[in-house]
């Protein structure tokens, strides 16, 4: 049977399917259940330096295509954070997203949950719905840059830089971020909904996040585009629903995916359902592991690195 | 998000309304909706009635309640479901023991199965949708037994095979330290939690992993008992941890 390990960095996926920040993952008691359903890894809901309730409700929207929300990054900030994960059993597959508006912010966060015994930080540079924040530090190539290579001297922890696609040139962005160990692309898309026999937003903050399977092809260029600049390793995300969404993100270049939204769709078997259909399709096609038909469609990668 | 017209609309008390609104929504008795005020907050709701024409039962707390209790018969009622598990159906003897609103979601049961119905509330205004039948206790015996409502159940618990519980988390949990594990009854907890999404992914009703929207609302006691934060503590709107009153351990 074929091998659907992965490795990001240094760290070693048993497989490549990891719940994406924001979905379930704001309390310890969801993200062990992750772990245990099959995900590989798991991003933590993004924790800021202070408390924060978030938008009123709507904060979500089920659309056709996908899912609009707005929570606005509701989370009970480091502080409380550290207490509720202080003696969490599973650290090393737990990748704690965390945002903030200033360089120091973020080294401060990233010390923070380095400090008990995290080793792995992804950097929601790319949240498209809250001011000051997000995807605005995000598109501040210089900021971005700073961010990085500041939390990378100062800390040992490794860095995922979640980066926006409401970009015009993400290739500017993502050399910006060189300095992480992966990208991970991309965050939801803004957007906004309407209500028409109300006449009224369907989100309370207008403005929100569009993820789900219409996003796809977006993510999909994205990762080819970044790939074949950098080489770098990805995580893919946005849109994946099934192991073929997965497979069509390896062959342009990401080494593992990250699945939010379709757990609306398929619960929590999402995990062990996409491993196993990767597993089959290796096997049908005659590849011995995952890393065969990583980035093989993008033959022009410059810097190949595995 | 859909809507349905306004049927019926009746005060059950000072603070508690009946909405009737004309959906042929395919719903079962412990399961809700998310109601909206169309520019306002969206708040779940259980279904009170879950037969056509479906009906909520809500007292007036906030402002999507009170916005909603102001609209008249043929206006627009938004809103989004129904979500969440149901009830089991039930077989033998049945009771239904539920504290404040968590009336609402048991009255569903016993308009299509019947039982024993036990009613607390905190004084005599505070009831509502009651039957001449209803078990009732108040906590300052302005009607009924003086008690809380498990004070006046639990002597009847053996009479039962199947036992129906909603109402607020500290109540749920004295019940379920005061009862006899072992009993034979089958006994079902729908639980009350906050929840902003209503399906399953934002993770604000969770409760040990365990979503009160998408896996319940409807537990067996077993399950709830497995919960290690139930009754201990809850989550605030940003996700921190809030201790119940005496819920610390």
């Amino acid at each position: 049977m074929a091998s659907i390990s992965t490795k990001i960095g240094s760290f070693s996926l048993e497989n490549p399917v990891i719940l994406a920040s924001g979905i379930l993952d704001e309390t310890s008691g969801s993200i062990l259940r992750a772990l245990k359903s099959g995900a590989g890894a798991a991003v933590t809901k993004s924790i800021g330096t202070d408390e924060r309730k978030g938008y009123q409700t709507p904060v979500i929207s089920e659309i056709g295509t996908g899912l609009l929300n707005a929570v606005g990054l509701s989370n009970p900030g480091v502080d409380n954070f550290v207490e509720e994960y202080r003696n969490f059993p599973e650290k090393k597959k737990t990748i704690v997203s965390i945002f903030g508006g200033k360089v120091e912010e973020f080294v401060s966060l990233a010390k923070k949950v380095e400090r008990i015994g995290f080793d792995k930080v992804e950097l929601n540079l790319s949240c498209p719905h809250v001011k000051g924040v997000g995807s605005e530090v995000g598109q501040d190539l210089g900021m971005v840059e700073e961010i990085i290579s500041e939390i990378r001297g100062k800390t040992n922890l490794q860095i995922w830089a979640k980066l926006t696609p409401n970009v015009t040139d993400l290739i500017s962005l993502a050399k910006a971020s060189e300095k992480a160990d992966a990208y991970v692309l991309i965050n939801t898309l803004r957007a906004t909904g309407v209500e028409i026999y109300s006449r009224k937003f369907v989100l309370s903050n207008t403005v929100g996040g569009y993820s789900g399977p219409g996003i796809k092809p977006v993510a999909l260029r994205a990762v080819y585009d970044v790939y074949k600049e950098t080489g770098k390793d990805i995580i893919g995300v946005g849109g994946i629903a099934s192991w073929q969404d997965a497979i069509e993100f390896f062959l342009l270049g990401a080494k593992a995916i990250q699945v939010g939204t379709a757990i609306l769709y398929e619960d929590y078997p999402i995990f062990n359902k996409i491993n196993s259909g990767i597993r089959d399709y290796l096997d049908k096609e005659g590849f011995s592991k995952l890393d065969d038909i990583v980035g093989v469609m993008v033959v022009d990668a410059t810097f190949k690195n595995h | 998000m859909q809507h349905s017209r306004i049927i019926e609309l009746n005060k059950e008390n000072k603070d508690v309304f009946t909405l009737k609104f004309d959906s042929s929504m395919a719903a079962s008795p412990g399961q809700f909706i998310m109601i909206w005020a169309p520019g306002g907050k969206e708040i779940p709701m259980s279904l009170s009635n879950t037969s056509y024409p479906p009906t909520i039962t809500f007292r007036t707390f906030g402002e999507t309640t009170k916005t909603i209790a102001k609209l008249k018969v043929g206006d627009r009622f938004f809103y989004r479901g129904p979500y969440g598990n149901s009830y089991p159906v039930p077989t033998g003897r049945v009771a239904y023991v539920a504290g404040g609103t968590g009336l609402a979601s048991v009255n569903a049961m016993v308009l299509k199965y019947g039982g024993d119905v036990y009613v607390g509330a905190r004084t005599k205004e505070d009831l509502f949708l009651l039957r001449n039948d209803f078990k009732i206790a108040t906590d300052d015996g302005s009607a009924g037994f003086k008690g809380t409502v498990i004070d006046l159940f639990l002597p009847h618990v053996n009479d039962y095979d199947y036992i129906f519980v909603c109402g607020p988390e500290p109540m749920v949990k004295t019940m379920l330290d005061r009862i006899d594990r072992k009993i034979k009854a089958k006994v079902y907890i729908s639980l009350e939690r906050l929840m902003k999404c209503g399906v399953g992914i934002c993770d604000s009703c969770s409760i040990n992993g365990v979503r009160v929207c998408k896996d319940g609302t409807v537990f067996s006691m077993e399950e709830v008992l497995s919960l290690s934060e139930f009754g201990v503590y809850k989550r605030n709107e940003a996700g921190k941890i809030e201790f119940f009153v005496n819920g610390k351990r």
